[in-house]
């Protein structure tokens, strides 16, 4: 198994607050993991950190290999890192199509590809996430749903390796879950890439991850298979609190 | 760099990259009535009544300030307040180099957007760095701190009077063909700029763009250079309006910045835009002229309370007709800007 | 280098203070009404230029002229407020525009009917004379008018902490959506604010009109020092726009009155704000708020 993402002890602090406090993981290439913690933990920002939004204040990202700590977000997508959005950011002044042209064009470094073929390529990628009919409807006239359909979309279009999927559930009732989860799963058969997945829910971990890490006040406390982490007493107490 | 011409469309490939130029005559038809329309003006003006050449002149250059504008104010995602800073820069540039070292018009030609392009690349970080209301402050302020840097320097920039004595582009005896010759040169500047902004914002760059308007953050994370799109924008928009200083400066054989660099003269180039539907490039052209030929009425008609009225008048135009007069035609007739794709059948 | 020293310090004292009373207005409209009142310059214009209309038209007194000049500057305010404010505040860029199109064409009036040879000359020296501090000479009423801009500056920032209208205005300029639900008043607060900036700008205009030049387009030199200011210290923080008040004093004395350059002490000013942009973007001040 090729570790693809290796995250050696970082921090992140601002002012007296200490999101991130010396957490370490790595992942393999293929895999599913997911990060889990109450509100608060740290995960979008530890993911923030990873995908470089926030500057790391120590410790060190080292990805396929290559130490990507001082990296530009936009080097890092083109590296093969991407990621999606708890509260969906779409362009909302650009149309679902264009939204996906933009990845599909400058999120990975590929000669000889044009305007109109990016353009055909990002309709691959609609019609994956079934957004294909929408095409031509702005952004910000989508549904939930289809927002995080275009998310994915356009995640998928920058050809990562892998990919940060941020709380896909939150707002989506129980049919459109299932279509998430499953189009997921889809994703890394189709695209082979490997998925970090953020998630409150933990009976979506239990059946796609095969491994989970849990956060709690900025700090990894437990790590391993889901049945394991589900039963953890610290786990348990951090979500429950103490009886 | 290889050329490809297949049916439909032009392929460009040069390095790794690969351009594509659809060719569709069907589109063709309206920019080239306008075209015609645009090229016929001068010479009916130049039978008719030839005076009225100058503020042909005028519109054309006006339309011409405005068009790179917009792509800087698309490209950098901020309202740069003091385009005519560059205006300064070019024909200063041109102005020096013509009385000092004597130079030609076609060389000063290739001095000015130099540094204009020079100076457009050292203040770009200003729109990274700067949010849109602090970049529009001190956008703004430029141009006035450049117009006290010629006084400071009155010997070399000659204050108030300006340079003057600078060789005429354009010299063939009669008067009147001269200004019809300035007229075609502006005319063929501005379309040129025309053509290249609108390719521009037709193209890849122009999703780019759009995306880092709409999201700098997320632009950013799916792989957009953000800093080097705003970059490259504002340097190429500076370097564009200053040729246009570069024209004033051959144009009237003098130059002065307390003609163009104050604020009255930012204004007549904002209220273009106005006009024009707030940075639609072929409403520049519409509020180019318009603003233009406003201006010599009001001159002619009121002499010296012109000053007091253009303003006035530009006010209420302001306040009233927000979309502008082509904000009003696009209402009518939309058309689309970014291409969708049709499915082929 | 005593001399230096001396000179110096007075008149980063002088100027600073004076640049108090020109740009506390400014900074208060951006911090509580967050707009850029672009069109800032007209009030120094129109102060000198009603008055003297009052005073040469009607052959009024001074003192009666100013009283008239004081209603017409609180009408345009409110004019402003009412007719460009109010409509436009969500499209800023009409806003600056047409804020700018009320200075120009304000300026153009000026200019129009008061041409520069007329030769306007406003008798409002209250303390004559110069007086000699250390080895500097000053005018006294250079000295008047930094005095006052410190006590109008103190009476301003006791106004905003002590009084209930003054808990308002701050209380906008924390959160406006707040505020509008604890009941304020948010538009006739507004319009106060604005008549309330012309204050320090119509002292700092008077008090300085009989020692420096007095033209139409004065105004812009002064709004240009109003921005930088206000940039330098944050929009809208008034302890922010003090220490930006005097640090821009500090710089423009040592250029003008110790380097001896006056001319270099408008680069010098931006310079030193575009390093501080660079460095800190958001000013000196902590909060964008008016406190």
């Amino acid at each position: 198994m090729v570790e693809i993402l290796k995250v050696t002890n970082v921090s992140k602090h601002f002012g007296g607050l200490t999101a991130v406090n010396g957490v370490s993981l790595s992942i393999n290439e293929g895999e599913t993991v997911g990060l889990m913690g109450p509100n608060g933990a740290g995960k979008t920002t530890l993911v923030n950190m990873i995908c470089g939004s926030l500057s790391v204040d120590s410790g060190k990202v080292e990805f396929m290999g290559k130490d990507i700590t001082r990296l530009p977000p936009w080097k890092r997508c083109k590296l093969g890192i991407c990621r999606t959005y708890q509260i969906p950011r779409p362009f909302p002044e650009l149309t679902t199509l264009a939204s996906v042209v933009v990845s599909a064009l400058y999120g990975k470094d590929r000669p000889n590809r044009s305007f109109e073929d990016a353009m055909t390529e990002a309709t691959h990628y609609l019609e994956f996430v079934g957004l294909f009919s929408k095409r031509n409807v702005l952004a910000r006239d989508l549904t939930l749903f289809e927002m995080r359909g275009l998310e994915l979309a356009r995640a998928l279009a920058t050809e990562p390796k892998l990919i940060f999927v941020d709380e896909v559930m939150a707002g989506l009732n129980p049919v459109e879950a299932e279509k998430a989860v499953r189009l997921i799963e889809r994703a890394k058969d189709q695209f082979g890439v490997t998925v970090l997945w953020i998630e409150h829910v933990m009976a979506v971990l239990m059946k796609a991850a095969e491994r989970v890490i849990v956060l709690h006040y900025g700090e990894k406390i437990a790590e391993g298979r889901p049945q394991e982490v589900a039963n953890n007493p610290m786990v348990i107490e951090s979500y429950l609190g103490k009886s | 760099m290889e050329l490809e011409v297949k049916r439909d469309r032009l392929v460009f490939r040069v390095g790794g990259g690969k351009w594509e130029w659809g060719i569709e005559p069907r589109y063709w038809r309206n920019p080239l009535i306008y075209v015609g329309i645009l090229i016929v003006v001068p010479v009916v003006v130049y039978f008719v009544y030839p005076p009225l050449l100058s503020t042909v002149i005028d519109a054309n250059l006006l339309a011409a300030i405005a068009i790179p504008l917009a792509l800087m104010t698309i490209g950098t995602g901020r309202m740069n307040f003091g385009p005519q800073f560059y205006i300064g820069i070019g024909g200063y540039a041109a102005a020096l180099l013509s009385i000092h070292f004597g130079l030609n018009p076609g060389l000063t030609l290739l001095a000015a957007p130099l540094a204009g392009l020079l100076f457009g690349f050292i203040m770009s970080p200003l729109s990274i760095i700067a949010g849109g209301l602090y970049y529009s402050l001190l956008t703004l302020l430029f141009p006035l701190l450049f117009l006290e840097v010629t006084f400071i320097f009155s010997d070399l920039f000659k204050g108030d009077t300006g340079l003057s004595g600078i060789a005429p582009l354009v010299s063939v005896g009669s008067f009147r063909l001269n200004l019809l010759i300035y007229a075609f040169i502006s005319l063929a500047i501005m379309l040129i700029y025309l053509f290249i902004v609108d390719k521009v914002l037709r193209s890849r760059y122009a999703v780019q763009m759009a995306a880092i308007n709409d999201d700098e953050e997320v632009a950013n994370s799916i792989g957009v250079n953000v800093n080097k799109v705003k970059v490259i924008s504002f340097t190429v928009a500076a370097g564009m309006i200053s040729v246009i200083g570069w024209f004033y400066a051959h144009y009237y054989g003098a130059f002065s910045g307390q003609t163009y660099l104050p604020l009255s003269f930012m204004l007549k180039v904002f209220m273009v835009t106005m006009i024009g539907g707030r940075m639609q490039i072929y409403g520049c052209i519409v509020g180019g002229y318009f603003i233009a030929f406003l201006e010599m009425i009001l001159i002619r008609t009121t002499g010296d309370m012109s000053p007091v009225l253009f303003p006035v008048i530009l006010l209420i135009l302001l306040l009233v007709l927000p979309e502008g007069l082509f904000g009003l035609y696009r209402k009518r007739h939309y058309r689309e800007y970014l291409p969708t794709l049709h499915v082929r059948r | 280098m005593l001399v230096a020293i001396e000179t110096t310090l007075i008149y980063t004292f002088l100027l600073g203070s004076l640049y108090l009373l020109v740009s506390l207005g400014f900074s208060l409209i951006c911090g509580v009404l967050r707009i850029f009142h672009l069109g800032y310059a007209y009030i120094f214009t129109a102060t000198i230029y009603f008055t003297w209309m009052f005073m040469s038209l009607f052959h009024w007194g001074l003192v009666p002229s100013i009283a008239a000049m004081l209603v017409i500057q609180a009408g345009i305010a409110i004019a402003i407020y009412k007719g460009l404010i109010v409509r436009y505040i969500k499209q800023e860029e009409i806003l600056i525009l047409g804020l700018l199109f009320v200075a120009i064409i304000l300026e153009q009036g000026a200019l129009r009917f008061y041409p520069i040879q007329t030769g306007i000359y406003l008798e409002t020296t209250v303390v004559p004379g110069l007086s000699k501090i250390g080895h500097v000479t000053v005018s006294n009423q250079l000295i008047f008018a930094a005095i006052l801009g410190i006590v109008v500056t103190g009476l301003f920032v006791l106004f905003f902490l002590k009084t209930k209208l003054g808990l308002a205005v701050r209380a906008i300029s924390y959160d406006i959506y707040s505020a509008r639900l604890m009941g304020i008043q948010v538009e006739r607060v507004f319009m106060f604010i604005m008549v309330l900036v012309l204050i320090p700008v119509i002292l700092a205009t008077l008090a300085i009109a009989p020692i420096w030049a007095v033209e139409p387009s004065m105004g812009w030199g002064y709004m240009i020092i109003a921005i930088l200011v206000s940039v330098l210290g944050g929009l809208g923080n008034i302890k922010g726009t003090i220490i930006a008040s005097y640090i821009i004093g500090f710089c423009h004395s040592v250029v003008g009155f110790v380097i001896a350059q006056p001319q270099f002490m408008g680069l010098s000013a931006l310079i030193v704000v575009l390093i501080m942009l660079i460095v800190r973007p958001q000013g000196i001040a902590k909060s964008e708020t008016v406190w």
